[in-house]
Parts: structure tokens; C-alpha cells; sequence
């Protein structure tokens, strides 16, 4: 503290600024303690609005572990003689290609887009909605607020000297190019809580919560790309099809055809010689 | 006190069955009354002490906790099937098997009612029954491989070697790595004359898990067996497997003195009575 205190005496001498501790009582504490308050608010609401997790259909379940059978015969196929892989695979194939595991077989001709339509897709998608609309519109009004009452505070003064790389960061909304990097202006503060309020979170509210806004900012930044998003709607049809193209190019060697040598080997009856012929 | 809990609480994630010292433990805490102290995981405790409870036969107990959890969980589908297991206990099936019909008719993706549906068939002896309901689950859940397991003893207790062998299969494709599934497998196959893909397993059974006797047994057994086939040559219909599948006489007579080898060492220091059977076996 003490050195703190020099380095600005004796460098900065010209900046000497001293902050009314109204701005501290009015202005810092005030958007601290909102926004933790919001989070916790937010948190709450969430688990408000979530309700019941939606109720899992068997008909999805055993859909999605046909698949899943597809991948560990494919995966593990060494570890079973090639009569029981074959066996597997014609029987597999012949499931994926007439859809015999598919939820909805009047649906085998069906394209993505009237997947939309299912009632349950549906129901996920708006949640997950609601979840980011719940993100976005308090971070939103926060901001505003901030902007409106307090541009232009300079809030708290840091006890270490920082580089003019940092002015970006601690000073925005601030145009005076020759302040020191140490001031920190009200804006930044508010950015400063958004992303260092977790761990506070997590204090209060345990791992598990949903009061961060860094995670919908992530979400936002994704929206545009689009990719395999949680809870979107797949085209099983589409994904047999190609775990049987999959299965039916699949080369099958068992493991235990060479296992006298190594089983020789391992018990010291026989010179270590068949090392490449073990795969 | 605290530490009962902790310990309670241990056993709880382990999943381990000990319901002996589960019961030693909750007794102090249920009669004084601290098993509150467990804040959250109360309940837990409370379902954790009911099994003990259902398994080492007090039914009284189990239908005091029953009540509490009752009282705080009315409409739960998880205390519903703990009604179901006291039926089950006190020897009502027929009362569990309507509270199992009716959770699953609410949540057909419950796993557990549909498991003790399976198993209270398998208890009461009707085996065709819980095959067939056991089917149906794995047409589900083709990935458990535990219930594939429960499968293949069923099968293997209407001497339906085939079928059985079909399961074990899945469950080595689903846990690879455990010698004991391959043991299952190749002492199905042996029983089932396909001595080829027997000897082959028997000796990834060895490969796995070192010396492990019973897999040398087999080893001895199998290998002795084909090299009998081999110098005798029987005809070609009396054999469930293909001759030109084995492997060369002078390996297959390494292999069967190595598993003499090991065997005669992992009965070294065995008490005599038990070494002189096992010489005697093996010399046969």
C-alpha cells in the first residue's frame, strides 16, 4: 500500500484528484450490490420459469441408443469373433435402412425442416429461448442505466500502476487521453462485475446457477453460426443411413488371432518376436 | 455423529450393498433423532436406510421410514416403488407388481420398475416371463450391459446356450476390458463344442488377468482336447467347429504345458490335500 502511495506522490503529481466518497456511497456500491442483486434475481426466475424437465419419450430413447449400438459395434468390433460381428452388422444395417428404430417411421421420407413440428422440439427450442431472453434484457436495462445516470464517473483509483494498454479497458467512456490508467471509470466497473461477479454467485447460490451473464454472451456470439445447437431437432433417418454406410465398409480383423503368441510371450515361453504381427 | 453420516454417505456413492453396518450405523441416528444434521441429503439417507433395512428382513422398520418419506414426497414415483419393494419383502408380489404397471404407465422410461419387474418374474420362477420382459427392455436400452449379463444367465439357466452366448457377446462389445465376461464367453462356447473359439478366449482370459486359475484350467482343458481331436481325427459332422481353425500342434502342446505349469504354481502353497487333487487332474 505504502509503495502505492509514493509511486503516485512522486510520478503522478500533476493528476492529484481526490473522489467524492458520495460517488463511492451513491455510485460504486449502488451498482455492485443491483447487480448481484440481478443476478440473484435472475437466478430465481429461471428456476421459476424452467418447471419440470420435459418428459423423456421411449420411443426417442431407444432411437438414440440404436445409434449408439451402431458406434460400439463399430468401435469395439475387434473383441468378437467375425461370425458375431457379421451377424451384428447385417442385422444392424437392415434395422438403420428400414428404420426399424426410428421414432416415427411414417416420418422415414420426412427432411429436417418438419421436424419442426413436433410438438416436444418445439417446447425445447422456446426454453431455450426464454433462458437467453432472460439473460439479455436486465444486462441490457443495466447498461442503459449506467450509461444514462453515470457516464463520465470516475469510480475507484487501483493501488498499482497499469500500462496505457489498459485504458481501453478501465477507462471506457471516458475521452481524456491523459489520465492516468489507474482511474477507473463507471462503465468499466460495470464490466468488471459482469465478469467477476461468478465466483460471488457461486458462493451464494452454489456451482450450479444460473445467475452469470458471461455464459448468454457466449450464447449470443454462437446464435449466428448455428451449428449443432442442444435441443435441436436431428434427422435420425439421415444419421442411420450413414452409421450403415459406416458399418457396411468396416474391415473386421479379431483380436484374438494371434493371442497363443502373446499369451506365449506374456508367460515368458517365447521370444518377443511376433510384436508386428499384433495390431 | 457426524461421521456415521460421512460414512453413510460414502457407502451411499459406492453404491456398495452393505446394509449390515448401513443399519449399525442409522440406528443411533434415527433414535436420537440427529439424523436431521444431514440438511439436504436427509432423504437419501432416509431411502439409503430403507433398502438396508428391505434386505436384512426388517419390514417394520422399512415401513416406519416409508411413512416419513411418504409424508414429505406424496405422488413421488420414487416412493412409489419403494412401496413396492416392502410388497415385494413382505411377500405381496402382486401388490408390487401393480405399483410397478402403474409408475411405468406414468413414466414408461423408467428404468428401475421396469429392472424389478424383471427380477421379480426371475424371484417367483417364471423365466420365460422375464426373458420375454427382458427383451423388451434391452430392445430399449441396448446399452446396459448388465441387463445383457441378467440376460445371459437367464438364458443359460433354460440351457439355451446359443442365445446366451448372443449376450455375452454384448457385453464384451460394451466392457471389453473385463477378463470375467470373457470367461463367460469361452466357457459357453466350450459347453457348446465350438472348442476353437473357446481356447481363444480362455487364453484372453489369461492375457488379462495373470495366472488366473480358472482360466488356465480351461486353457488345459480345451488345448488337451483339440490335440485328442487332431491325432484322432473324427469325422467332419461330430464336431461343432472347423479343424483347419486351431492352431499348430506344436503350439497348442506349449500351451497346455504352460497352463500345467502355472497351475501346479498357483496351487504351490496350497495345503497338500488340495495340491495332490490338482496333480492328479492334471495328469489325467
Amino acid at each position: 500500500m505504502s509503495s502505492g502511495l509514493v509511486e503516485s506522490s512522486t510520478t503522478t503529481t500533476d493528476q492529484a484528484m481526490f473522489l467524492d466518497p458520495a460517488i463511492r456511497d451513491w455510485v460504486l456500491f449502488p451498482i455492485t450490490v443491483i447487480m448481484v442483486l440481478v443476478g440473484v434475481f435472475r437466478h430465481q426466475l429461471t428456476i421459476l420459469m424452467t418447471g419440470e424437465p420435459p418428459k423423456a419419450d421411449i420411443k426417442d430413447l431407444r432411437q438414440a441408443k440404436a445409434l449408439m449400438r451402431g458406434q460400439v459395434l463399430a468401435q469395439n468390433k475387434s473383441y468378437i469373433p467375425a461370425s458375431a460381428f457379421v451377424e451384428r452388422k447385417k442385422y444392424l444395417c437392415d434395422a438403420y435402412e428400414n428404420g426399424t428404430y426410428l421414432k416415427n417411421k411414417a416420418s422415414k421420407e420426412q427432411n429436417a425442416a418438419n421436424l419442426m413440428t413436433d410438438p416436444k422440439n418445439m417446447e425445447v427450442m422456446m426454453d431455450g429461448m426464454k433462458k437467453q431472453m432472460m439473460g439479455i434484457v436486465p444486462q441490457t436495462l443495466i447498461m442503459g442505466w449506467i450509461q444514462f445516470f453515470f457516464s463520465g464517473f470516475i469510480l475507484i483509483k487501483l493501488p498499482f500502476p497499469l500500462g496505457v494498454r489498459f485504458k481501453q479497458m478501465l477507462q471506457s467512456g471516458i475521452m481524456t487521453p491523459n489520465m492516468d490508467v489507474k482511474w477507473v471509470s463507471s462503465l468499466s466497473w460495470y464490466f468488471i462485475n459482469l465478469f467477476g461477479l461468478r465466483g460471488v454467485f457461486s458462493l451464494i447460490l452454489g456451482g450450479e446457477n444460473s445467475a452469470d451473464g458471461t455464459r448468454d454472451m457466449a450464447a449470443m456470439s454462437n446464435m449466428g453460426a448455428m451449428g449443432q445447437q442442444p435441443g435441436q431437432p436431428q434427422d435420425y433417418n439421415k444419421l442411420f443411413l450413414g452409421m450403415k454406410d459406416n458399418l457396411s465398409i468396416i474391415y473386421h480383423e479379431w483380436d484374438l488371432d494371434s493371442i497363443e503368441q502373446r499369451v506365449l510371450v506374456k508367460y515368458g515361453k517365447q521370444p518377443r518376436l511376433f510384436k508386428s504381427a499384433r495390431k | 455423529m457426524s461421521s456415521s453420516l460421512a460414512l453413510l454417505a460414502e457407502i451411499r456413492q459406492s453404491s456398495e450393498r452393505r446394509p449390515f453396518e448401513v443399519l449399525k450405523l442409522a440406528e443411533p441416528l434415527l433414535n436420537k433423532g440427529t439424523i436431521s444434521q444431514a440438511g439436504d441429503d436427509v432423504w437419501l439417507v432416509y431411502e439409503q436406510v430403507f433398502l438396508a433395512a428391505i434386505d436384512e428382513g426388517q419390514i417394520e422398520l422399512a415401513k416406519a421410514i416409508l411413512i416419513t418419506l411418504q409424508k414429505r414426497f406424496s405422488g413421488s414415483q420414487r416412493v412409489k416403488r419403494l412401496y413396492g419393494l416392502v410388497n415385494e419383502a413382505a411377500g405381496h408380489p402382486g401388490e408390487s407388481k401393480k405399483l410397478y404397471d402403474e409408475i411405468i404407465e406414468k413414466d414408461e422410461t423408467n428404468v428401475l420398475a421396469s429392472k424389478r419387474i424383471v427380477a421379480m418374474l426371475k424371484a417367483q420362477g417364471r423365466y420365460a416371463q422375464a426373458i420375454k420382459e427382458l427383451v423388451s427392455y434391452l430392445d430399449v436400452y441396448a446399452n446396459d450391459f448388465e441387463g445383457w449379463l441378467e440376460l445371459a444367465h437367464l438364458y443359460l439357466g433354460q440351457h439355451m446356450y446359443a442365445q446366451a452366448a448372443f449376450c455375452i457377446e454384448e457385453v464384451i462389445l460394451l466392457q471389453p476390458a473385463n477378463h470375467y465376461y470373457h470367461l463367460c464367453y469361452a466357457e459357453i462356447n466350450y459347453t457348446m463344442g465350438r472348442l476353437d473359439i473357446a481356447l481363444k478366449e480362455y487364453l484372453r482370459v489369461v492375457e488379462l488377468s495373470t495366472d488366473n486359475v480358472r482360466g488356465f484350467y480351461g486353457v488345459k482343458l480345451t488345448a488337451d482336447r483339440i490335440l485328442d481331436l487332431v491325432k484322432n481325427r473324427p469325422k467332419k459332422d461330430q464336431l461343432h467347429f472347423s479343424l483347419d481353425n486351431v492352431p499348430q500342434q506344436g503350439t497348442l502342446e506349449r500351451l497346455s504345458q504352460l497352463a500345467t505349469e502355472r497351475l501346479v504354481n498357483a496351487y504351490s502353497e496350497a495345503n497338500a490335500a488340495c495340491r495332490t487333487v490338482n496333480e492328479q487332474w492334471l495328469k489325467e
